[in-house]
C-alpha cells in the first residue's frame, strides 16, 4: 500500500540554452502528495513548476534526483508510471476528429484500463460529467465549456490513483474556473492524491491542503497554509509568497556579488 | 514495444486521418480518381477539338492558278472542309486579309526557281498564312497535302509516260514488320509512365498524414496529450509510421488499381480492346508491384516523418517535407529514358531501384538477381531509415519541440557541438 502515492527526492532538472548556457529548471525538489489530498505548488511564470510536473508525468527525463508514482521509479518504469497518472493542462488538448465516447474509449484502453471494463466506465464518465446530448458529436463542434468537461473526463478516463493539473484553469473564465476546482475537489474526495500548480493565490487558498512554494526551481516552504501562516507570521499567501520568494532572491544576489 | 498499444494508437491515427478532409482527398481521393479524370478528360477534349475543326472551313484563295494545273484546285476543293475561291485582287490585300482572319491561306501560283526550270508547266507555290492562327494553319497544312498527293500523280503519270515498270519503280523499299503485340504496346508505354506516377502518388498520400502526425498535433496541443499516455515512446512513433506508411502505399496502390480499371472501362471501349493491348498491366507484374509500392510506403515514410517532426505548426511542416518530397522524386522524372535500365549497380540506389524495378516488370524485362537485389536493399534501406526515424522521434528535444529549426539543426547539435564540446 502506497502512503505517499507521490514522491520526489531532489528532483532535478538541467536545460542548455545557447544564451544563457546551462540553467536549472527545477532543482533538488523533493515533495510528497498523500491519497485524498490536493498538493499545490504554488510559483511565478517560470518558476519550473512545469518542468517538474513534467518530470513526474514522465514528458521530461530528470537530470538527477528521483521521483515515484505509486512506487514506480519514473525513469525506470515510465509507461507503469503514466498508468497511475492523469495529467491536465492547457496544452493537453483533446482530439477535434473523434467524438468525446471514442476520446474516453481510447485514453481508457491505452492507458490500460482493463478492456472489459472499458465500455462501462466510458457509460459512467459521460453519465458523470453531463456528456450525454454531446457524446457522440465531434470534439471540435463543442462548446469550450464541454471541451473543459470532456478534457477532465479524459484525464480520469482509466481512473488514475494521482492526478496532475498544471495551471488548469489559466485559460478559464470565472464560472469555468469554478466549476473545473468543484470537480478537483471531488476527485480529493474519491481518494485521489492530487497536485494542482498555480499562480493564483486565491485558488491555492480555497483549494489545496497542502502548499509547496516554488521560485528559482527550487521549493522554498511546504505546509498547510495554516503552517505556512506561523512560520512567516504573515496572514495572506500573497504576503507569504512574496516574502520566500523575496528571501531567494536577496540571497541569490548575494550570492552572485560575493562571486 | 507493445503491440497492442501500438494497435490501438494506430487505429486511433487513422480514424482520425480519415475524418479528415485534406487527408481523405489528397491520399485516396486524388489517387484513385486521378486516371479516369484524365483519361476523360483526355477524350472529351480531343472530341471537342475535332468537332471544333470538323465544323470549320478552311477559307483558300488561290491566284494566276494555270490552266494545266486546274486539277490541283479540284482536289484541294475535295478534301472536305476546304472552300477555293479565285483572287482577283492584289497581293497586298491578300496579305491583309490573311492576317486580319478574313481569310485562311493565299495561294499563288509562281514560276519555279531556276534550278526547276527544266520541268515543263513546273511551278511554285507562295503560300500566306498566320501561325498565330489554328484555322489558318490548318489550311496551310491542307495546301501542303493537297499539293503532295497533286506531285505523286504527276510524277506517277510521267513513269508511265517513261515507261518505268512498276518493279522497278519500286525498287530498294522497305517492309516493315511490326513484332510488338498491342498488349507489348501497351506494356511499354505503361512501363514508362506507371512506376514515376506511383512514386509521385505515394509521396502525395504520404504527404498529409506525415504533417498532421507531428507538426498537426503540435499545432492542436495535443502533442502532451499523447505523450503522457501509457505507451512506450516507440509504441507511439512505431504507430505514426505505421499509419503514414499505410497511407503512403494505399495511395500508390489505388492509383495503379485505377489505372487497372480506367483502361478496362473506360478506354477500352473507345479504343477497342486491341487499343489497350487487352486491357492493361498482366496479371503476373501485379505482386511486383504490391511489394515495390509498400517499400515504397514504408521508405517514404519514414522520411517524412523524421523532417516532419521538427515542425511546430502545419506550414513549418510543408516546408520541412518539401525538400525531401522533391529529392524522392526528381530522380525518377529523369529516368524517364527507356535506354536506363535495372542493373546490379542500380539495384542500390534507394527508390531509383524500385521504380526500375517496376518498369521492368511492367514492360517485362525484369531480370531476377537486379529483382531481389532492389528488394533487398530497399528492405535494408527502409530498415535503417525507420531506425533512425525512431532514434530521432525518441529524443527529449524533439518531443518537447526544442530541438532546432530542422533535422540538420537537430543532427548538428548533437554530434558536430557535443564533439566541439568534448
Amino acid at each position: 500500500m502506497n502512503r505517499e502515492p507521490v514522491r520526489t527526492q531532489a528532483l532535478t532538472k538541467v536545460f542548455y540554452d545557447e544564451s544563457r548556457g546551462q540553467v536549472r529548471a527545477a532543482d533538488e525538489v523533493t515533495l510528497s502528495c498523500s491519497e485524498g489530498e490536493i498538493l499545490g505548488l504554488l510559483g511565478a511564470n517560470g518558476a519550473g513548476k512545469t518542468t517538474t510536473l513534467r518530470m513526474l508525468s514522465t514528458v521530461l527525463r530528470p537530470s538527477s534526483g528521483k521521483a515515484w508514482i505509486m512506487g514506480h521509479e519514473v525513469r525506470d518504469a515510465p509507461e507503469e508510471v503514466r498508468a497511475n497518472l492523469g495529467f491536465y493542462s492547457a496544452s493537453t488538448a483533446l482530439y477535434p476528429k473523434i467524438t468525446p465516447r471514442e476520446t474516453l474509449r481510447f485514453f481508457a484502453t491505452v492507458n490500460r484500463y482493463p478492456a472489459d471494463r472499458v465500455a462501462g466506465r466510458v457509460d459512467h464518465l459521460i453519465e458523470r460529467f453531463g456528456l450525454g446530448d454531446y457524446a457522440d458529436t465531434r470534439v471540435e463542434k463543442l462548446s469550450s465549456g464541454m471541451k473543459q468537461k470532456v478534457s477532465i473526463a479524459r484525464t480520469v478516463a482509466h481512473d488514475p490513483p494521482v492526478l496532475i493539473f498544471d495551471e488548469p484553469t489559466v485559460a478559464l473564465d470565472v464560472l469555468n474556473a469554478i466549476e473545473l476546482r468543484e470537480i478537483i475537489a471531488d476527485l480529493r474526495g474519491e481518494g485521489k492524491a492530487i497536485l494542482f500548480s498555480t499562480h493564483i493565490m486565491s485558488e491555492a487558498e480555497k483549494l489545496c491542503d497542502r502548499i509547496a512554494v516554488i521560485h528559482g526551481g527550487r521549493i522554498l516552504a511546504t505546509g498547510t497554509l495554516d503552517e505556512l501562516r506561523e512560520t512567516t507570521g504573515l496572514h495572506y499567501l500573497e504576503d507569504i509568497f512574496v516574502r520566500f520568494a523575496g528571501a531567494r532572491n536577496a540571497g541569490s544576489a548575494e550570492r552572485e556579488n560575493a562571486g | 514495444m507493445d503491440l497492442r498499444q501500438i494497435w490501438i494508437l494506430y487505429r486511433h491515427e487513422v480514424r482520425s486521418a480519415l475524418r479528415d478532409r485534406s487527408i481523405v482527398v489528397m491520399s485516396i481521393v486524388i489517387p484513385l480518381v486521378m486516371y479516369p479524370l484524365l483519361l476523360w478528360g483526355t477524350f472529351a477534349a480531343m472530341n471537342f477539338v475535332e468537332g471544333q475543326a470538323e465544323r470549320l472551313t478552311s477559307r483558300i484563295a488561290v491566284q494566276d492558278a494555270p490552266p494545266a494545273h486546274r486539277d490541283w484546285i479540284d482536289s484541294l476543293s475535295g478534301m472536305g472542309g476546304v472552300s477555293v475561291s479565285e483572287w482577283m485582287d492584289d497581293e497586298a490585300s491578300a496579305r491583309e486579309s490573311v492576317a486580319r482572319g478574313r481569310m485562311d491561306a493565299f495561294v499563288r501560283f509562281e514560276s519555279p526557281p531556276a534550278e526547276g526550270a527544266g520541268l515543263e508547266q513546273n511551278f511554285q507555290l507562295r503560300v500566306l498564312y498566320s501561325a498565330a492562327r489554328d484555322r489558318s494553319e490548318r489550311a496551310r497544312s491542307q495546301v501542303e497535302e493537297a499539293l503532295v498527293l497533286y506531285r505523286g500523280a504527276w510524277i506517277e503519270g510521267a513513269r508511265e509516260d517513261l515507261g518505268i515498270s512498276d518493279p522497278e519503280w519500286s525498287g530498294f523499299a522497305v517492309v516493315q514488320e511490326d513484332l510488338a503485340t498491342p498488349e507489348e504496346a501497351t506494356r511499354f508505354l505503361l512501363a514508362l509512365m506507371v512506376p514515376m506516377l506511383t512514386l509521385i502518388m505515394v509521396a502525395l498520400a504520404s504527404f498529409y498524414p506525415a504533417i498532421d502526425a507531428t507538426a498537426g498535433e503540435r499545432e492542436r496541443a495535443t502533442w502532451e496529450t499523447l505523450m503522457t499516455v501509457s505507451a512506450s515512446r516507440g509504441s507511439i512513433a512505431a504507430a505514426k509510421y505505421l499509419h503514414v506508411a499505410t497511407f503512403g502505399a494505399m495511395g500508390g496502390l489505388l492509383n495503379v488499381g485505377a489505372l487497372v480499371l480506367s483502361l478496362r472501362w473506360i478506354l477500352a471501349p473507345v479504343a477497342g480492346p486491341e487499343g489497350v493491348g487487352g486491357g492493361g498491366l498482366p496479371l503476373s507484374t501485379i505482386p511486383i508491384i504490391a511489394v515495390g509500392t509498400v517499400l515504397l510506403g514504408l521508405f517514404v515514410a519514414a522520411g517524412m516523418l523524421v523532417f516532419a517532426i521538427f515542425a511546430r505548426n502545419f506550414k513549418e511542416g510543408q516546408a520541412a517535407i518539401t525538400p525531401f518530397y522533391m529529392v524522392t522524386i526528381l530522380p525518377a522524372i529523369f529516368l524517364q529514358s527507356p535506354d536506363i535500365e535495372l542493373t546490379n549497380r542500380l539495384a542500390l540506389v534507394p527508390v531509383i531501384n524500385l521504380v526500375l524495378l517496376l518498369r521492368s516488370a511492367i514492360g517485362g524485362s525484369l531480370a531476377l538477381g537486379p529483382g531481389l537485389l532492389t528488394l533487398a536493399s530497399m528492405a535494408v534501406t527502409v530498415v535503417l531509415a525507420v531506425t533512425f526515424a525512431q532514434w530521432v522521434m525518441r529524443r527529449e528535444d524533439v518531443l518537447l519541440g526544442s530541438a532546432g529549426a530542422g533535422l540538420w539543426e537537430f543532427l548538428r547539435s548533437h554530434f558536430l557541438r557535443r564533439k566541439g564540446k568534448a
